[in-house]
């Protein structure tokens, strides 16, 4: 037959001790948490360093419409106009298929 | 006794975090920093610019390109002499010690833009074919040789139109490419 009858708590060195540990668990599991979200923010921060690593290169900007572009070579082909301007629509087909192709 | 434990235990634990963020921002730094900028985008264009700049002056095409009405075929020797290039100077880059630069000049007709007049070339003609793959996005292809293409519109002193076609390409993936 089962006892229903609490047995008394007792203050037992034993169950002062489970107590305390459950508490040091618990605050090594927050230490532990704590450590892998460092090491994860430091993992994201080490990818994004190689990723921005990536977009170093540098390029020349040189807009067509852009007002502060200084493009030499269309220059020597506007000159070149204004002294024979002969097959203008064709030349300009033809340099217009490298701006295609860029 | 077991406080003295745990604090040393702790001042361990401590370390290893203070090196693990160390050793995170030395790997972040070192990326970064580490990795070179690829000018060589840059280095096409300018080389591409000063061979157009060589080649005419303004509109009119130098008169050293044309012999009695017609091409210079000789040209092509003395050009890099002509026009102050000297592709040997980083010549140490690749394995072989090969010259890092090519260009290729073409001259056209209004009449007929699909065939050449007359074209030369210089430098290292193994970095031509590198300017017709279509690059994508990944490190293979960074290693490829960098390409320009210019096309312009200019006149020989005799008046015939010509349409030149300047290509530039420049290899240095070992200075550029990580």
């Amino acid at each position: 037959m089962l006892d229903n009858k609490k047995a008394p708590i007792k203050l037992s060195h034993y169950n002062f001790f489970a107590k305390n540990r459950k508490a040091q668990v618990g605050e090594s599991i927050t230490w532990v948490v704590a450590t892998i979200i460092l090491i994860i923010v430091l993992i994201i921060f080490i990818y994004a360093s190689i990723a921005l690593a990536k977009t170093k290169s540098l390029k020349l900007n040189v807009k067509e419409d852009s007002e502060d572009s200084a493009d030499w070579i269309n220059s020597k082909t506007q000159i070149a106009y204004s002294i024979n301007s002969n097959n203008k629509n064709k030349i300009e087909e033809w340099i217009s298929q490298n701006n295609e192709n860029e | 006794m077991n406080k003295l434990g745990t604090d040393k235990i702790l001042s361990m634990y401590w370390f290893i975090i203070l090196t693990l963020v160390a050793g995170g921002i030395f790997a972040m730094v070192y990326n970064f920093y580490g990795a070179p900028y690829d000018v060589r985008n840059i280095e096409s264009e300018i080389l591409a610019e000063k061979i157009a700049d060589c080649i005419s002056r303004g509109a009119i095409i130098d008169s050293e390109f044309f012999v009695e009405g017609a091409f210079n075929t000789e040209i092509s020797e003395v050009f890099m002499e002509k026009c102050n290039f000297n592709f040997k100077v980083e010549g140490g880059y690749g394995d072989n010690k090969e010259i890092q630069y090519f260009y290729e000049v073409e001259f056209y007709t209004p009449e007929d833009v699909a065939n050449p007049k007359f074209g030369f070339y210089g430098g290292n003609n193994n970095w031509k074919s590198d300017c017709f793959i279509k690059k994508e996005n990944n490190k293979e292809y960074a290693k490829l040789a960098k390409c320009t293409e210019k096309r312009f519109y200019a006149l020989s002193e005799e008046g015939n139109q010509y349409l030149i076609k300047i290509l530039s390409a420049i290899g240095k993936s070992e200075k550029n490419v990580r």
